[in-house]
């Protein structure tokens, strides 16, 4: 088994994976940047490691800082975690050839993934639906043009290396192209160090449903079902679920072997998702493989909650060298999960991000909630990193039990000193289509302009009490200017835990 | 009214009652209930957000503090509303800054690559 892990990231999955490190007892070595001395991950692992500047080039994307950190901290092992160095085959080489054990798949399936393009061969080969698309050798704007062309709009332009929607542009028509083309290049070339695009179809009102799959390397490859991740906003997955309400158990069934096939096909071992487009519900739905995530995914928790696996304890154990723990007929799933991402960004001012100090944190708590947060109160949310701050996961019987779950838990949940999402995420659980579960990838950016205008703008009077305590000498003089808007004189707010 | 300890207190109002959470930044207060966040400005401080909006006086600016990651005009140059006269990223994500009305650009006081900060004029435009 692994004796000391170092965990290549921050925040709230650098705190994840050393917590499931401490139930397993292997020690933990965490990085940090510059901007992160302070951070709650630094302080909860056995040891920390300054890696380098806060811009994530000079520290979390550093293979040579972060190797050194390794060695330095005694580590026989690295954890990527999501994002950064997590999909990037030069980090696995680099860690292998310095004799630690990369948390992950080997480097050659990552690169057979990593390459969309390569990856839709190889998975047509292995008879997994793709979407029809190119990525024309010659990458002259004239070219991805015509291969848009070919394809037929409306098209996706999206990096060949990446993922996390990083540089994806949709383009209605032809005369749109050159903007976006420009931006998704510049996008992919920051993000990836690779501006290579490829051009797909884009499928209108698609579902994103993925399979999480795991193979040991014992020849054991597994699917541990679906995340329903439709609720994206411009490819940003917001609200996540388990399991997903428009597939039928036989879709289910053939999504689960085509995933495991899609595995197998690049000899895959360790945690990876499928990421599917659904289109339509029911036995008649078809699917088209998208790409696979060679990694945990953020989104990871609503499978760990309707399975009972702990999907990081299975990643450091198949890490080690150990058989799968479960076999397929032995894995099933129980109730319904929901994750909602909490992310610093302003949803009334166009969901800007937001960067500063965190005055008051305080996380909601009750049977079947669970907080995945990188941060608490005090901590500087840093402008150099992705807004993420937090996810909340709720776990109940059905549906309709996790969103009412959700939306208790979210009105507990309170953030002060920056701009969250969180009232958004109220407004989204409590929209018709999504409590039918009607949603497709297209949803929310169809409405979220509609959800973040209907966020309510006033509170009750009478809080304002506690306002006059707080601060001493303020009085109701306070109450004057609130959000740039004069409060209601009500007491309730409307369509509250509706 | 009942302190409850770490910036939360207990509000009650006839057969209603809240818990609230307060912070307190500078002259500002932030208050938190039932999910809902509210920053109230001190009296006399101005606009209740010191934040920088791109537009004003002709001028452009940052929201946010981000790299200036393309510059699509320069001086001399005329701009219509809406065009995207700067593309800003921060958080991994581009922000495309629209011109906030048509007319000529004046000067452009920013280079690619640079690091801007909100409330400082990236662009003038007359």
């Amino acid at each position: 088994m692994i004796k000391r892990l170092l965990i290549a990231n921050r925040g709230e999955i650098a705190r994840r994976i050393i917590r499931a490190c401490r139930e397993l007892g292997v020690e933990t070595v965490a990085v940090y940047s510059d901007a992160d001395a302070k951070s709650p991950h630094v302080a909860e692992a056995d040891q920390a490691v300054h890696i380098g500047a806060a811009a994530a080039r000079f520290s979390y994307l550093n293979i040579e800082a972060i190797i050194e950190a390794a060695h330095a901290g005694h580590a026989d092992a690295v954890h990527p975690g999501y994002g950064f160095l997590s999909e990037r085959a030069p980090f696995v080489r680099a860690c292998e050839s310095a004799g630690l054990i990369f948390v992950g798949p080997p480097a050659s399936a990552l690169e057979k993934m990593g390459s969309k393009t390569g990856a839709r061969a190889l998975m047509a080969g292995a008879k997994v639906p793709v979407v029809p698309g190119e990525t024309p050798d010659d990458q002259s704007d004239e070219a991805l043009k015509a291969a848009a062309e070919r394809v037929g709009f409306p098209v996706l332009i999206k990096p060949a290396a990446g993922g996390g929607g990083i540089g994806m542009k949709a383009v209605r028509d032809a005369a749109s192209f050159g903007e976006a083309l420009a931006a998704a290049r510049r996008e992919a070339n920051a993000a990836f160090g690779n501006d290579t695009l490829y051009v797909e179809r884009l499928i209108e009102q698609p579902r994103h449903v993925e399979i999480q799959v795991f193979a040991d390397s014992h020849g054991n490859t597994v699917h541990v079902f679906e995340r329903e991740c439709s609720a994206q906003r411009r490819h940003q997955k917001v609200v996540e679920e388990s399991p997903c309400a428009a597939l039928s158990p036989a879709v289910r069934q053939r999504m689960g072997v085509a995933a495991v096939a899609a595995a197998r096909a690049v000899g895959y071992v360790n945690a990876g998702t499928c990421e599917f487009l659904l289109e339509g519900s029911g036995d008649s739905a078809n699917f088209y493989f998208l790409e696979m995530n060679t990694r945990l995914q953020v989104e990871h928790p609503v499978t760990e909650c309707v399975t009972g696996i702990d999907l990081v304890h299975v990643q450091l154990r198949v890490a080690s060298g150990e058989p799968l723990p479960f076999t397929q007929g032995g894995l099933s799933q129980r109730g319904h999960a929901i994750e909602c991402r909490i992310y610093a960004e302003d949803p009334s001012q166009g969901f800007i991000p937001q960067a500063g100090p965190i005055l008051l944190y305080s996380e909601p708590q009750g049977p079947g909630i669970r907080v995945d947060s990188g941060v608490k109160s005090g901590t500087d949310v840093s402008v150099h990193y992705d807004p993420l701050l937090a996810k909340l996961i709720v776990h109940a019987p059905t549906r309709e039990a996790a969103r009412r779950r959700a939306i208790t838990a979210l009105g507990e949940y309170a953030i002060l000193g920056i701009r969250t999402n969180i009232p958004f995420l109220l407004q989204i659980l409590d929209h018709p289509q999504f409590v039918k579960a009607a949603i497709d990838t297209g949803f929310l950016d169809r409405e979220s302009a509609a959800l973040a205008a209907a966020i309510p703008t006033t509170i009750p009077t009478a809080v304002l009490a506690a306002v006059e305590a707080h601060r001493s000498g303020a009085s109701a003089r306070a109450a004057e200017a609130m959000d740039d808007q004069a409060i209601d004189p009500f007491t309730t707010l409307r369509g509250w835990r509706g | 009214m009942q302190p409850l300890g770490g910036g939360w207190y207990l509000v009650v109002d006839g057969d209603k009652q809240w818990r609230v959470a307060v912070a307190a930044e500078g002259d500002a207060t932030w208050v938190f209930v039932d999910g809902q966040v509210a920053r109230l400005a001190a009296t006399g401080a101005g606009p209740a957000r010191g934040r920088a909006r791109s537009r004003g006086d002709g001028g452009v600016m940052a929201p946010m503090p981000a790299t200036v990651v393309a510059i699509n005009t320069s001086p001399g140059q005329p701009v219509q509303e809406g065009d995207t006269v700067i593309v800003l990223e921060a958080m991994k994500m581009e922000m495309p800054i629209k011109s906030p009305r048509a007319g000529i650009v004046k000067a452009v006081n920013c280079a690619k690559g640079d690091l801007v900060q909100p409330g400082v004029s990236l662009l003038e435009i007359e």
